[in-house]
């Protein structure tokens, strides 16, 4: 039998097949020469996998709406998780047209930094850090352009979060029971700082044995307004977080353990530290890092932030009270890296292995689903990214210039409890606190980083 | 009955007797119309349900049981608790704790399990604190790995002593033994569940360590695995039964006939209650046993009758109609009061019992058409049996068992008229005051350590005591504090007020002179320990200071970093309600009266009304096991009235009579007296089964009163208004079908006693075969000796609908009428 090259099952195949022989991303060209050269990322792909349309033969067209009655149609290409919440919880999605322009697709300074990492790549050292080529600590952007192997790929998910030197989200969290109702509604406000693999390439205040600092506060509900969390991150990938928490009315930092990554920081959130970023955990305290599949999938990816919406708010439907998912565009992406892990410095871990769904065109996941130790799945936490340009409506990242980048939305589905966190990233939360992309990064830090800073906070 | 010398030819032959002819006339088409109603029925069975829905076991009702309804995770409902004993020495050894952290691991792949709420000495979430420099710290008591050197072993040690909810829930006081609690999800499937954590257990029990499990799923497991020995217990007596009827009957009429219509009933009722979508109870499945037992003996007396006119008529299609047209009335009352001995356990507020009322009574009812209609037609197509005459021929002719039972019934009539009936009579009055004296001062309850579906000594009940004795165990009574409203803003159970109340309670059961709990928690308790780790540590730091910001912080302080399942024991997942827990020593009657009367002396002091929550009155095993007694409290007598009230009403009109009904209700209430003295002398309390098998007692038992009173008032006309040779002709045979009725249900139930290691089956088993054992004697010779004092008028009615004069000179052919008339000279 003579296969032709270009049928329409061409390009699976050839994913199938880079997996085998451990090659990186894209079918016709390495995409990374593409990337590297800004070219047009159909220069990587067949038309089949840079179309719904194509890729099912007509079937399901760019701009349908995909739910219960012909979700059968895309199965093979869905996250599982969102397979049956489609199927039997009344989710829908409408499918937007293939993302192909780069530059959309990161935070702009990211995007230049992760274009200079092509040229110079980074590595691991002996310990499992990523390093430069010259030894030192990696100075931003992805460090592997062209991630071939697992570690590569976590490693780009892991360095900096927010890909950018300082985020500030202002945040809701809702917490759906199984029957629909509202259990938690928490607004909160999380800050990040990164002190090494920063987009200037500097070290912020020397602090040469740190990745980042991370403050969680709480303005509502009344019950936790006021309460904060700060975690000091070690670049050292093999060493937990430190932290603290505060609460005002003890006016008392408490340390907290750091090694119990497998409980939830809030009460009633279905979602773990270790599943954010789909690397909420130093990346060697997990281990055996294997790409497990190439394949096109849809996936929530490329979302662009309602911010023409009040406080950016998107519309939800399904579940049982019609409120369980928030509406979004799907995309078909050409190439994601299925990406396994397993939590190997955890000996109490409930969790068996963890499956993230990575956008092989700028390593960022859309689905991070975790196992039990039967293998069954628990807890899928789907993110969506995307630019904060809608319309003529713009958001500006650091530079000012450039929409902005970031997480649009999460929700953490409990699949075996049937409980929904719904997390939205907002304009503004309680107490007035703004989502911010640009920032003095000393103000920033003496406001939010450090044990005076959210004990001074908790006096909200 | 009559034969052609005492002929009393009437013009208007009665209604059954023309039903009779006609069935008979169209017996094909009848059979038809019997296959076709059978095949209807069968479609249902494959949508029956069989299982055993614990909730639907309670009085639904009852104040207690709906709390536990509103509060369903009150109680550790879903919680199996394996405790690891060692045998000598402590736990705190490498080998011991090298074993408590794989079973811990092992459980947590248990199907079903919640992962959240996994927790044992071994997990993450039980913690101690530690002031550092860098503030409060709480760590695990356990580190990634198991503690192995003796400084480890030690340091461990020192941890566990840390950790209040750790020393008090976790640890044995005697330091002997530790507890794993794992909690499943809704969704678990608790045969699969089981049969995981059995064979971790049996895997993991050594020299040197005992492994207990208990719980609410253990013991579902635990009966769903018990269930199958059900049914091999069911298929035995099955077996026995046929066995028997074919060693008493030795032909294939009095074989296949009863098997036949005990089939189709079976199939009737099953594809019934499948038709409904009703699941079906298993561990009441005595039940359906003893229906088939009863389709069985309907079936023998039946029988026996047919025999009787074949002997007579020499024609076994005219026989079968005959014995239809004659059995017709009394076969419908005696099922009647079958139907109605069940359908009124359907009273008690049990869904389970309801449905099983509904399962069990429609079968009943289906006897009718089969038990009638279906078994005259079998007889007039199964071939003659040739030893009739040994069975039913008469003194002359009867041979073995059979001449046995007539030598024994005719001493047995000797008591109950003549000479000796004034003294029987003193007897069984005297025996009959104390029994009823007695019945009325009997315990309500019957309380087992664990559950009283199992043995005292089964492996779950063994389990309870085991770890009843060292921890504060699985009596618990909870006192709900239950939120009037849901609002994000404000967590009711982490409020001042709800702090104030719970402590106020906690003081004053802990104080209680009549009886104090072991122990006591609720979120407060929680929180005071919050309190106290973020103030410093030290213990004057436990109070909560009653204002909303210092309670509301000290709930935020215990639940930040963890899951609100973790509190699921004490609180809703959102802080709404919450619970007081109480834990009791054991679950004595009298233990389970002074608690609630504490918790209730406790209620009354904080008052049930509050502006955010009300204090409900309980739940937990004290109060769902009180629910229970006080649903046989409530129903035992309302139940038992009902069915007299049915059944006489019924007899009256049947018999015409007014004295008929006393005559037939006096034996079955004594019967039930001498049974409830009986387990009062035995010391056995008044439980739901006892109510089930009281009532169905009275069905069962008016049954033998009818056709044996049938039978006198027939031979009173036969014996020339002759009461003593009526007595005497009626216990020799319908008192023989009696006696053989009786026989066969105790063997069909008998084996349930010693072979199910369901207690509650087994207790179920031993009731009905007391009361029917009673019932049988009392019928022998409580009615006839009531019938030889009242020498009832009606006996010498003819136009009664119970009668069974019948002129079979009307169904004879001329040649039979002259051979029976020259016998007759």
């Amino acid at each position: 039998m003579r296969i032709r090259k270009y049928d329409v099952d061409y390009g699976r195949r050839a994913l199938m097949q880079n997996l085998a022989i451990g090659a990186g991303a894209g079918v016709l060209t390495p995409l990374s020469k593409v990337f590297a050269a800004q070219g047009e990322i159909r220069k990587s792909y067949p038309d089949e996998l840079l179309s719904i349309d194509a890729y099912t033969k007509g079937k399901v067209k760019t701009g349908d709406t995909i739910n219960a009655s012909n979700v059968e149609l895309v199965k093979e290409l869905l996250d599982p998780c969102i397979y049956m919440q489609v199927k039997s919880e009344g989710r829908k999605f409408r499918i937007k047209k293939t993302q192909t322009d780069w530059s959309t697709m990161f935070p702009a300074e990211f995007y230049e930094a992760t274009l200079r990492s092509t040229k110079s790549p980074g590595k691991f050292d002996a310990d499992g850090n990523v390093v430069t080529q010259d030894g030192k600590s990696w100075v931003g952007g992805l460090p592997f352009p062209d991630p071939k192997t697992g570690d590569e790929v976590q490693a780009n998910l892991c360095l900096s979060w927010g890909r950018a030197d300082y985020n500030q989200y202002a945040v809701n969290d809702v917490v759906l029971n199984p029957d629909g109702s509202v259990g938690y509604d928490y607004e909160f406000v999380w800050s990040e700082l990164q002190t090494q693999a920063r987009m200037d390439g500097k070290i912020f205040q020397n602090k040469a044995d740190l990745l980042r600092y991370q403050t969680v506060l709480f303005t509502s509900t009344q019950d936790v307004a006021g309460s904060s969390f700060l975690s000091i991150w070690y670049y050292d990938q093999r060493k937990f977080p430190g932290l603290y928490g505060y609460l005002p009315q003890f006016k008392r930092v408490r340390q907290f353990p750091t090694n119990q990554r497998f409980e939830p920081l809030i009460p009633g959130v279905t979602w773990f530290l270790t599943d954010p970023w789909a690397a909420g955990d130093p990346m060697r305290t997990w281990g055996e890092y294997k790409i497990v599949e190439r394949k096109p999938m849809l996936g929530a990816y490329n979302v662009t932030a309602d911010i023409d919406q009040p406080n950016w708010m998107a519309k939800v439907h399904g579940g049982p009270k019609g409120t369980t998912f928030f509406d979004t565009d799907f995309e078909f992406v050409p190439e994601v890296i299925v990406l396994e892990s397993k939590p190997t410095a955890y000996p109490r871990a409930p969790v068996g292995r963890r499956l993230a769904y990575i956008d092989a065109r700028n390593s960022i996941y859309n689905g991070n689903t975790r196992y039990d130790r039967q293998d069954k799945p628990w807890v899928n936490f789907e993110t969506a990214f995307g630019q904060y340009k809608k319309g003529d409506k713009v958001v500006y990242g650091p530079d000012g210039k450039n929409p902005a980048w970031s997480w649009t939305y999460c929700m953490s589905y409990d699949m075996q409890t049937k409980r929904m966190s719904r997390v939205r990233h907002l304009e503004q939360c309680g107490a007035g606190y703004k989502s911010v992309f640009s920032a003095d990064n000393e103000e920033m830090y003496n406001k939010w980083c450090t044990q005076q800073a959210i004990q001074r906070l908790g006096s909200v | 009955m009559k034969t052609p010398s005492t002929i009393a030819a009437s013009d208007m032959e009665p209604m059954r007797f023309r039903m009779a002819r006609w069935v008979m006339a169209n017996r094909g088409l009848v059979l038809i119309i019997f296959a076709l109603a059978t095949i209807a029925f069968a479609v249902g069975i494959p949508r029956v349900e069989i299982r055993t829905i614990f909730k639907d076991l309670l009085p639904a009702d009852d104040p207690f049981v709906q709390v536990y309804y509103d509060h369903p995770n009150f109680g550790n409902p879903l919680t199996v608790s394996v405790m690891i004993k060692r045998k000598q020495g402590d736990i705190y050894n490498a080998d011991t704790l090298q074993k408590v952290w794989q079973m811990t691991r092992d459980i947590d792949l248990t199907p079903g399990i919640d992962h959240d709420q996994l927790i044992s000495i071994a997990t993450e979430k039980l913690r101690f604190a530690e002031s550092t420099p860098y503030g409060i710290d709480m760590r695990p008591l356990m580190d990634d790995s198991v503690p192995s050197t003796p400084d480890e072993v030690s340091d461990f040690r020192r941890r566990v002593e840390q950790s209040p909810n750790a020393r008090v829930f976790y640890v044995a006081r005697d330091e002997t033994a530790t507890l794993i609690n794992a909690t499943f999800l809704d969704s678990v499937e608790y045969g699969e569940a089981f049969e995981f954590v059995q064979d971790l257990v049996a895997k993991a029990a050594d020299d040197q360590h005992e492994i207990y499990v208990a719980g609410q799923p253990t013991l579902t497991g635990w009966v769903y695995k018990l269930q199958k020995q059900t049914y091999e217990i069911f298929a035995l007596t099955l077996g026995l039964l046929v066995v028997l009827l074919v060693l008493y009957m030795r032909n294939i009429a009095g074989v296949v006939m009863p098997v036949v219509c005990a089939a189709m009933a079976a199939i009737w009722g099953v594809g019934f209650i499948g038709w409904l979508d009703r699941p079906i109870e298993p561990l009441l499945t005595i039940v359906p046993l003893l229906l088939v037992a009863r389709t069985l003996s309907h079936c023998i007396q039946y029988t026996e009758r047919y025999y009787e006119v074949l002997e007579h008529l020499k024609d076994k299609r005219k026989a079968a109609e005959v014995s239809m047209g004659v059995m017709l009335a009394p076969s419908v009352l005696g099922i009647m009061a079958d139907v109605f001995g069940i359908v009124f356990i359907a009273l008690a507020p049990i869904t389970a019992m309801y449905n099983h009322a509904l399962f069990c009574g429609a079968w009943a009812l289906w006897l009718i058409p089969n038990g009638v209609f279906l078994a005259s037609i079998l007889l007039s197509y199964l071939p003659v049996p040739t030893n009739a005459d040994r069975i039913s021929g008469g003194a002359a002719k009867e041979t073995g068992i059979h001449r046995a039972q007539k030598i024994l019934l005719s001493r047995i009539a000797l008591l109950t008229y003549g000479k000796y009936a004034r003294f029987t009579a003193v007897v069984v009055v005297v025996i009959g005051a104390v029994a009823t004296y007695e019945s009325f001062h009997i315990k309500i309850g019957n309380p087992t350590e664990g559950s009283n579906l199992l043995w005292h000594d089964s492996e779950f009940n063994t389990a309870v005591r085991a770890i009843n004795s060292h921890f504060p165990g699985m009596n618990t009574l909870e006192i709900v504090l239950e939120a009037k409203t849901r609002d994000k803003n404000v967590r009711v159970a982490r409020t001042p007020e709800v702090a104030e109340v719970a402590s106020r309670i906690q003081a004053m059961v802990e104080s209680d002179l009549t009886l104090a709990p072991q122990a006591t928690l609720s979120f407060t308790d929680y929180m005071m320990e919050g309190n106290r780790l973020f103030s410093g540590g030290n213990p004057r730091w436990l109070p909560l200071d009653p204002t909303v910001a210092a309670v509301r912080a000290a709930g935020t302080a215990v639940v930040f970093g963890s899951n609100p399942v973790n509190f699921g024991h004490v609180s809703d997942f959102e802080f709404q309600s919450s619970t007081i827990s109480l834990w009791f020593k054991d679950n004595k009657q009298e233990t389970v009266d002074a608690a609630l009367a504490s918790a209730r002396r406790a209620v009354e002091a904080v008052g049930e009304d509050h502006p955010q929550f009300r204090v409900r009155m309980a739940t937990g095993f004290i109060a769902l096991q009180q629910a229970m007694n006080n649903v046989v409290h409530r129903y035992h007598w309302f139940i038992l009235a009902m069915v007299n009230i049915a059944i006489g009403i019924i007899s009256a009109i049947a018999y015409r009579s007014f004295v008929a009904a006393l005559l037939l209700l006096i034996p079955v209430n004594l019967s039930n007296f001498l049974l409830v003295a009986a387990m009062k002398w035995m010391g056995i309390g008044l439980d739901i089964n006892a109510v089930i098998v009281a009532v169905m007692g009275v069905g069962v038992g008016i049954d033998y009163g009818i056709y044996l009173l049938s039978r006198i008032c027939e031979e009173f006309t036969a014996q020339g208004q002759d009461w003593e040779r009526a007595i005497t002709e009626a216990l020799t045979t319908t008192g023989k079908a009696i006696m053989f009725t009786a026989s066969i249900m105790l063997i069909g139930i008998l084996p349930w006693y010693f072979m199910s290691d369901l207690k509650f089956m087994a207790d179920m088993g031993l009731l009905l075969v007391a009361i029917m054992l009673i019932n049988m004697v009392l019928s022998l010779v409580v009615l006839p000796l009531l019938v030889w004092f009242v020498k009832p008028s009606f006996a010498s009615r003819e136009d009664l609908a119970l009668s069974e004069n019948i002129d079979l000179s009307k169904y004879m052919t001329p040649p039979v009428v002259a051979a029976v008339l020259a016998s007759e000279k």
